[in-house]
């Protein structure tokens, strides 16, 4: 996949993380957010984004940088 | 079962819903009926006939024909049996010589101003006035045909579909009561007094030219040749009649069509069809003609390049074609590199079998439907804070409403059956709230005016729904015991708090939404307090980038209120397209499997995996967007694609042609060469509705039967095609007739376990759950508590979309539908629908159009940050400053080029109703309608090459 998919993805965790935001602190939203992932995102699209480490270029908000945390950790505990 | 052809039964007079019994006598027969039935009801119901000219089951009786009388004994005189109700130990006689002689003298004047054409009417041998005369005994007209009369009277033929005879009307005043009671349109009128009186369409116009929408209902219920389809002068009356449902909007009314051999000649709304109890409108009624129109293509078709000109070739050829590509593809990028997307207008049983070759076939779940792009938010939010993604009432329930609220809906154009109930109860006095950018029609209409009209700013329905909210917390009028029963109250106490903040409350939401604080203030009000509180809502909800906040914020309305779970109340999404609810139903979502029930559940998928003899991929496929994104990253190279318009339908039009252009294998089964066909690589000739036999279901989740009338035209239906795609892709399928499908539906599927061909034969529809618990279905769902358990008060943060307006592009465009027309328009383009619409316009206020020069029908150009357009102008105070509007079912109009890829954070629905644009006049068409224009001239040519 390609840097614009890269970036139409990093725009949806955005989106999403705004959206569920009133959930409550970040920690659960996050979690919250990475759950939404795993379970409407299909496989390549969460490798893409698991799989690059997070920088500061990836323009992620915080909220969105602990989901991509979570979802690594969700995709590392299925594959064992 | 051949049914041959004969008028529904009519009892009259409407069936009565009183809850007393009452026994009284007809003829010397005993009868029981409901109190509040009328005699003329009553002997009906016994098999008695009492002769009727201005009576119908269809409408309040009238009386005014004196045709029906009886004698009652102990009363004086000879009352009319329709306007009589019956009385316990009454004692009725239909027929006396004295009875007989009055009716026989009334017979004779009405026959003495009406020709006496029989053998050449139109409706001879269909016709009450015919029968009436021949049950009465009439024999002969002393009064001549010398005197006055109105035999000359000139026939109106503007409306395409039927034509109004005058000299052959009795006046006795049903059309202008069916246009009323039935329709709510109010357009006719009987002018004049005694012999002058007549029927006027609006002021004496011509019925094209009068507020005439054209359902059909005084047509239905006319008891002469005065109303009369074109179809049936042409054709002559029908011999025999199936009955099936409507293929146009989720309203799902049931029809008789109604048949000479393989030709339809009439849809008759079908009086027993719970959707609709006998109400049509212009489209299921008389909109019927695309199914046979010249542009079907029924040979299926291949070619190697959409550069080529296409091949036509057998079946055999096109499905083996098909899935050698299929596989190619596959073993050249792998097993997700191709999907399919499902379509809502075709049955349950089609969208079962497109998925099942998806999963169980293509190995992946690359399915999606067309309801991504509509009510996918309605799913997601109904399901969290409900437990169930879908409606939770029948339409029925919205005569016991008393406070109703419609958003984002536009009922009269879109649902407009449904409208027409909903219209009666406003009549009868009950309350209305709309909150819609556009004045629609409901805010304003004959014998309606909404109580109040929420304009709100496209785009901030979020904030007008927390307001209200907001209000009903801030002034304790939430239905507390109601909540403590039934919803997670430790949920509801975070959302208390959420909502209870000052930032909600509409003096400070008012700046955001362009609501005034007090009309909202008020609304909340008289929702939360004014009785039965029901929600109607449609893609002005959900068709944003916080579509699926805004359904939940509606269901935390309704819970809030205590207005879920019982008659006249609830949160119902009006359906766009007539299978919206089942294909979301058969498991057309990637991540879901039948029944909404997400592919990672091992359970779920082992019983899947058991019938049907594979292993399924946990893990959800892609979203329609994202199969689009992947096929321009080069990742997926293959698509069915079955009933559905995706290069018309999808918003940012650009970018989807790219993603089409970028497939090696494009399949397109439509029953036109449709825009998404142009790109194609295989056509394969689908089915209308009248070819096939299936269930669709309604936004009520009403399923019901579509019968065959016809034999598919390409010689297979569509589930017939998918299965022989699935069997060359090495996926078993063998079914014999559809409801072997739905049997392995129920076996499959909780919701519709007690689904079956037989039960619906039995009772006509079902609304599902249908399982051991509701062995008749479920019409109204959270009785006792809601599927999920508790209620769940979902967050509802207003996040604004990204797509603004500003200097450059000031104005805010949203989309909606117009009557005649159906979505993409594929088929009512192709019908005399077109004489109401035949182009998609700009709404335009004229304020906004004054400042750029721009007068009424000037050709405008739409500018948007994606694309432009070109439309011609609508100036009008329906939309207000700020916004115009405009329809997309032309594809010429390319309503889609401006709609950016903006899409609802939960379920990517696009936001088509929020874009914004700068206007201008301008003389020549856009660039893009120019391209457009020399690509289809270009596809035809193609087309045309492969049938030379
Ligand atoms: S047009 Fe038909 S329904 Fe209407 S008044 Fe005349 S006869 Fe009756
Ligand atoms: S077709 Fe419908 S709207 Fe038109 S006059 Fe008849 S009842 Fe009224
Ligand atoms: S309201 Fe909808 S379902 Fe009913 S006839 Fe019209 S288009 Fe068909
Ligand atoms: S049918 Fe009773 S008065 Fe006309």
């Amino acid at each position: 996949m390609s840097q614009p998919q890269l970036q139409r993805l990093i725009k949806m965790i955005n989106q999403i993380a705004l959206n569920m935001s009133a959930n409550g602190d970040p920690k659960m939203v996050g979690y919250q957010v990475a759950q939404h992932l795993e379970k409407f995102w299909s496989p390549p699209m969460k490798n893409l984004i698991t799989e690059q480490p997070i920088d500061a270029q990836m323009a992620l908000s915080p909220i969105a940088q602990i989901a991509i945390g979570d979802l690594r950790r969700m995709q590392l505990a299925k594959r064992v | 079962m051949v049914e041959f052809y004969q008028p529904q039964a009519d009892f009259g007079t409407p069936m009565s819903v009183g809850k007393q019994l009452v026994t009284l006598s007809i003829d010397g027969v005993s009868v029981t009926v409901p109190e509040g039935t009328s005699v003329m009801r009553a002997a009906a119901e016994s098999g008695i006939k009492v002769p009727r000219l201005c009576a119908t089951d269809q409408l309040a009786s009238f009386g005014s024909c004196r045709v029906c009388l009886v004698e009652i004994q102990g009363r004086r005189g000879f009352p009319a049996s329709c306007t009589t109700t019956v009385e316990a130990g009454m004692q009725v006689q239909t027929q006396s010589d004295a009875i007989g002689k009055l009716r026989r003298n009334v017979m004779e004047l009405y026959i003495s101003d009406h020709p006496l054409d029989c053998l050449t009417c139109p409706t001879n041998g269909d016709c009450e006035l015919q029968d009436t005369a021949g049950e009465v005994g009439l024999r002969s007209v002393r009064y001549g045909f010398d005197g006055d009369n109105h035999l000359d009277a000139e026939k109106d033929q503007s409306n395409p579909y039927f034509t109004f005879d005058p000299s052959k009307c009795i006046v006795c005043s049903r059309c202008v009561r069916a246009c009323e009671e039935v329709q709510g349109t109010f357009a006719l009128t009987i002018d004049g007094r005694g012999f002058e009186s007549k029927v006027s369409a609006s002021q004496d116009d011509a019925f094209m030219d009068s507020e005439c929408v054209s359902c059909g209902a005084c047509v239905n219920v006319c008891p002469t040749a005065t109303l009369t389809e074109k179809s049936i002068i042409d054709a002559g009356k029908p011999e025999h009649a199936v009955t099936t449902t409507c293929a146009y909007c989720g309203v799902g009314c049931s029809f008789k069509a109604e048949m000479k051999g393989n030709q339809v000649v009439r849809m008759t709304p079908y009086k027993d069809g719970k959707a609709n109890e006998g109400h049509a409108c212009v489209k299921g009624r008389f909109a019927f003609g695309y199914a046979t129109h010249k542009d079907r293509i029924t040979t299926p078709m291949i070619r190697d390049s959409i550069d080529d000109a296409w091949r036509e070739v057998s079946w055999d050829e096109a499905v083996n074609y098909t899935a050698e590509r299929f596989k190619a593809i596959q073993a050249k990028y792998g097993r997700t590199s191709i999907g399919a997307i499902s379509s809502s207008r075709c049955t349950n049983e089609e969208v079962y079998l497109v998925q099942k070759m998806v999963r169980a076939g293509f190995g992946n779940n690359n399915i999606d439907t067309c309801a991504r792009v509509c009510h996918s938010p309605t799913g997601f939010g109904l399901k969290t804070t409900l437990g169930e993604s879908a409606g939770t009432q029948t339409f029925a329930s919205v005569a016991e409403a008393d406070v109703v609220i419609v958003m984002g809906a536009n009922p009269t154009e879109a649902h407009p059956v449904f409208a027409s109930r909903l219209k009666r109860r406003l009549r009868q006095g009950a309350k209305l709230i709309v909150i819609d950018p556009r004045k629609i029609e409901l805010v304003s209409s004959p014998h309606i005016t909404a109580d109040f009209h929420l304009p709100v700013r496209p785009g901030t329905n979020v904030p007008t729904l927390n307001a209200l909210a907001h209000v009903i917390v801030n002034e304790g009028l939430e239905a507390h015991s109601y909540i403590e029963q039934r919803c997670d109250v430790e949920e509801f106490e975070r959302w208390l708090t959420f909502i209870g903040n000052p930032r909600h409350a509409p003096e400070n939401t008012e700046e955001i939404t362009g609501v005034p604080a007090a009309d909202l203030r008020a609304a909340a009000r008289l929702y939360a307090s004014g009785g039965n509180g029901a929600i109607f809502y449609g893609l002005g909800v959900t068709e944003h980038s916080q579509g699926s906040t805004a359904v939940m914020a509606i269901a935390n309305l309704a819970m809030l209120t205590g207005n879920v779970g019982r008659e006249g109340v609830g949160v119902n999404p009006l359906r766009g397209q007539n299978n919206v609810q089942g294909s979301c139903d058969m498991g057309s979502f990637p991540h879901e499997l039948p029944g909404y029930r997400h592919i990672s559940d091992t359970t779920t998928r082992q019983l899947f995996e058991g019938e049907w003899n594979v292993t399924l991929d946990s893990e959800p496929g892609l979203r329609i967007p994202n199969m689009f994104d992947a096929a321009l990253d080069g990742d997926f190279k293959g698509l069915y694609c079955q009933g559905e318009d995706i290069a018309q339908s999808d918003p940012n039009t650009q970018h989807v042609e790219a993603a089409l252009r970028a497939l090696e294998c494009l399949v397109v089964q439509d029953i036109f060469l449709n825009e998404t066909a142009k790109f194609a690589h295989v056509f394969l000739p689908g089915a209308s509705f009248l070819e096939k036999d299936g269930t669709f279901t309604n936004a009520e989740r009403r399923i019901s039967r579509v019968r065959k009338a016809i034999p598919p035209l390409s010689g297979k239906a569509d589930w017939q095609a998918t299965m022989a795609l699935a069997n060359a892709l090495g996926c078993p399928m063998n079914y014999s007739h559809p409801s072997e499908i739905m049997d392995e539906i129920a076996r499959l599927t909780p919701t519709f376990r007690g689904v079956s061909y037989a039960k619906l034969e039995q009772l006509g529809s079902i609304q599902w759950p249908c399982n051991d618990l509701t062995p008749e279905g479920t019409p109204i769902m959270h009785i006792d508590q809601f599927v999920r358990g508790k209620g769940f008060f979902a967050m509802t943060e207003y996040v604004a979309t990204t797509e603004r307006a500003n200097r450059k592009f000031p104005l805010l465009l949203t989309t909606g539908r117009i009557l005649s027309q159906y979505n993409v328009g594929a088929q009512t383009r192709r019908t005399d629908n077109n004489q109401w619409h035949a182009e998609d316009l700009l709404e335009i206020h004229p304020h906004d159009a004054e400042e750029r020069g721009i007068s009424h029908d000037d050709w405008v150009g739409v500018n948007s940050r994606v694309g432009d357009t070109v439309l011609r102008a609508n100036v009008t105070e329906r939309v207000k400053p700020g916004v115009v509007y405009t329809t997309f079912h032309h594809p010429v109009s390319g309503a889609n080029v401006i709609t950016t890829d903006n899409s609802d954070w939960a379920t990517n629905c696009p936001e088509y109703k929020v874009t914004a644009v700068q206007i201008s006049k301008v003389t020549k068409p856009s660039n893009w309608q120019a391209r457009q224009q020399s690509f289809d001239r270009q596809q035809r040519g193609l087309l045309e090459r492969a049938r030379q």
